[in-house]
């Protein structure tokens, strides 16, 4: 196994001041958990359903930003040139995808988790049981590249080899995970979001004002920098083919709309009304940093070239890739900003990786210990258990997303894109069919699930196993890909470009071929659709059972 | 909006249960199929519209740039007089993603009006507490 790739130009000491600043934010994420803790399911989980516009738009946007968003998409506009701008596009614009819909859709139909709405539409223990699988293998792909964010920012402030540092790194979150739980999940969000959005921004604005580079819209001004970055910074498709570059922001796209993790938000709040605005509200919180990140590249490049001396591009001794991925933070090192101004750019990273860990590794655990351990393996299982479940799988997880980090497979961002195009692939069809065709059957999704999952796995074992497994790389050779033709049109960043048409293809047909879903499956989606209100903590199941006399179909 | 006469105004009397009660004209929701592509009620027919055409721009705009550069490179990155801009690499990283959120606000707007057009109140819902043992402790209790 080759030594991980390790940012060399970082500096890499213990800090004082920026650890102190680390601390304190995450003790003040406890305090506030502690201050607004919630005492029941409904609180813990969908947050009493009565979450306005911008609180619930801000906690969506630090859900959803991570390290890939704060460190790993500056180092991918930094290394991959115009290839990298598919990110952008891929992790904005699908926001209009879920708006359009899906939000209010799932707000309607009101569950808790992604496995339980697949579970309840397609009344199947086995769809659930796939969508747990989906939502479990989608946390660890997606946990590995926070992980990996946190060891690099964590060598800048603690100044410990990698290795040790994401040790110490995801012990710390575990732990954090586990005294403080969903606890004032949603408050704790707005905050999280302020602290990572005005670090980032300050980071941009010192930078750049600091270094000539711009002065009040760093965001647009960064343009006159890029004549002068070389062409590898902006021409087009000279990293990465026309195909990819779609297949890429395809899969971003769909996968947006299908993260568990993503559309829960839409459960939490008051009214299908306020879903819709506080996606849009969400979509501008993201655009914030969004349009700031390529600012922070291109700065970061040019400073990388004029303090090393050497062209970030150059084949051989450029920027590896571990730089590329704390271009952010470098880039503050290298304006010789002070080291606590550093250090909050640093923090700010830190608190976005450890938001979305502990999203993900609540969404693991709630899949397995109530999704598949009590759903499947044993009804009976007590509160007890369930807890007991809950926390082996975050702990287990959080010990193998460690030791995959040690040596990932390629940059933060690509490593969570991975997790789209899985998500895009499995559950996207789910939601959108399950929604939109009232005929979609019990029959059609577990085909199309299963199908998703196959090209996805597939795709992963043919172009990203063979660096890890010695058997594997033999028969890779040099490509790196067991069979090169599918690797280069299911590569695993973009497999949902074919895969999704695919599986919507499949279910659509297994649902002809098969029987029509009861009636009562039909009006639950009927419910999702209507204008008519409906209370505040009522689901469409509800409204159906109402309806129709009788208890609500199968309700967990 | 000028199409309610004062009969579809006096109908729209908003029944907060989202029950069985008729809310507006004349149609049972739960009757109607749901199908995207054929749609059942005179709603989901405006809905559509609304969705479908924003669908297409959206498209339009986010893999137009990228596409155009693709067919046409060198109209493509000429640059721009907009802070020398390459003029595929602002409307990509910047037009993009804007534009999205332009359309996304279009939208939302756009589906308010809807609402009133067909007389439906989404801010009457009830808060009330949840029903006695709908909130299952199985889905939770993990960190508890």
């Amino acid at each position: 196994m080759t030594v991980p790739l390790q940012a060399e130009a970082l500096d890499i000491s213990f800090k004082l001041v920026p650890a102190i600043i680390v601390f304190l934010m995450m003790a003040s994420f406890l305090v506030i958990g502690y201050v607004f803790k919630v005492a029941d399911t409904e609180g813990m989980w969908v947050a009493g359903r009565g979450i306005g516009n911008i609180e619930n738009g801000m906690a969506i946007g630090a859900n959803w930003m991570s390290a890939a968003s704060y460190l790993g998409l500056a180092g991918l506009v930094a290394l991959s040139g115009f290839y990298g701008l598919a990110f952008i596009v891929g992790w904005t614009t699908g926001y209009f995808v879920l708006l359009i819909f899906l939000a209010a859709q799932m707000r309607r139909f009101g569950k808790y988790t992604a496995p339980d709405f697949v579970g309840d539409r397609f009344n199947s223990p086995t769809a659930r049981a796939l969508a747990a699988f989906t939502t479990l293998l989608i946390a660890y792909v997606y946990s590995v590249g926070q992980a990996r964010g946190m060891g690099l920012v964590g060598q800048y402030v603690f100044g410990l080899e990698i290795i040790p540092m994401i040790v110490v790194m995801m012990t710390i979150t575990v732990g954090y995970l586990a005294l403080s739980g969903m606890l004032g999940a949603t408050k704790n969000m707005a905050v999280q979001y302020t602290i990572l959005i005005v670090a980032f921004l300050a980071g941009v604005y010192v930078v750049g004002f600091s270094q000539g580079y711009s002065t009040i819209l760093p965001q647009i001004e960064y343009g006159a920098l890029i004549a002068d970055l070389g062409r590898e910074f902006s021409a087009p498709f000279v990293n990465q083919p026309f195909y990819l570059w779609i297949a890429t922001a395809f899969s971003l796209i769909v996968g947006t709309c299908g993260l568990p993790h993503v559309l829960v938000r839409f459960y939490t709040v008051r009214s299908e009304r306020v879903a819709r605005w506080s996606c849009v509200w969400g979509l501008f919180f993201i655009l914030l940093l969004y349009w700031a990140s390529p600012a922070m590249a291109a700065f970061g490049v040019d400073l990388f070239q004029t303090t090393t001396g050497a062209s970030a591009y150059a084949a051989e001794g450029g920027m590896s890739g571990a730089e590329g991925d704390v271009i952010v933070v470098l880039a503050a090192q290298f304006a010789n900003l002070p080291t606590w101004f550093v250090g909050l750019v640093a923090a700010g990273a830190m608190a976005a990786a450890i938001a979305t860990t502990a999203g993900l590794f609540i969404t693991a655990s709630s899949a397995v210990a109530h999704d598949i351990y009590t759903e499947l393996i044993n009804p009976d299982a007590t509160q007890r258990q369930q807890v007991l479940i809950g926390r082996g799988t975050i702990i287990g997880m959080g010990a193998l997303v460690t030791v995959t980090a040690f040596n990932p497979p390629a940059l933060i961002g690509e490593l969570v894109a991975y997790a789209f195009s899985l998500a895009g692939t499995v559950l996207f069809p789910m939601f959108f069919l399950g929604l939109w065709w009232e005929n979609t059957n019990r029959q059609g999704a577990l085909a199309g699930m299963v199908l998703g999952l196959l090209i996805w796995i597939t795709s992963i074992i043919n172009s990203v196993l063979p660096s890890y497994i010695g058997a594997l790389e033999a028969i890779a050779g040099e490509g790196g890909a067991i069979v090169p033709i599918y690797a280069q049109y299911v590569p695993p960043i973009g497999a949902a470009l074919i895969g999704t048409p695919l599986v919507f293809i499949v279910t659509i047909a297994v649902s002809l071929a098969t029987p029509e879903p009861p009636m009562e499956t039909k009006k639950m989606v009927r419910q999702c659709h209507s204008p008519e209100p409906m209370g505040q903590q009522e689901t469409a199941a509800d409204v159906v059972g109402d309806n129709t006399g009788g208890g609500t179909p199968a309700d967990d | 909006m000028s199409r309610d006469t004062p009969a579809d105004r006096e109908e729209s009397t908003i029944q907060p249960d989202g029950g069985t009660a008729p809310a507006h004209e004349d149609v049972d929701y739960l009757d109607r199929e749901v199908n995207l592509l054929r749609p059942s009620t005179p709603f989901m027919r405006d809905h559509l519209k609304i969705i479908w055409s924003s669908f297409v721009l959206w498209a339009l705009v986010v893999f137009g740039p990228v596409t155009l550069t693709a067919l046409a490179p060198e109209m493509m990155t000429v640059q721009t007089p907009l802070f020398g801009f390459p003029l595929h690499y602002f409307l990509v990283s910047f037009g993009a993603p804007t534009g999205a959120l332009i359309l996304a606000v279009v939208y939302t707007r756009y589906r308010d009006a809807l609402d009133q057009k067909y007389g439906i109140d989404p801010d009457s819902v009830e808060s009330t507490a949840p029903e006695a043992g709908e909130a299952t402790a199985a889905d939770g209790g993990v960190e508890q």
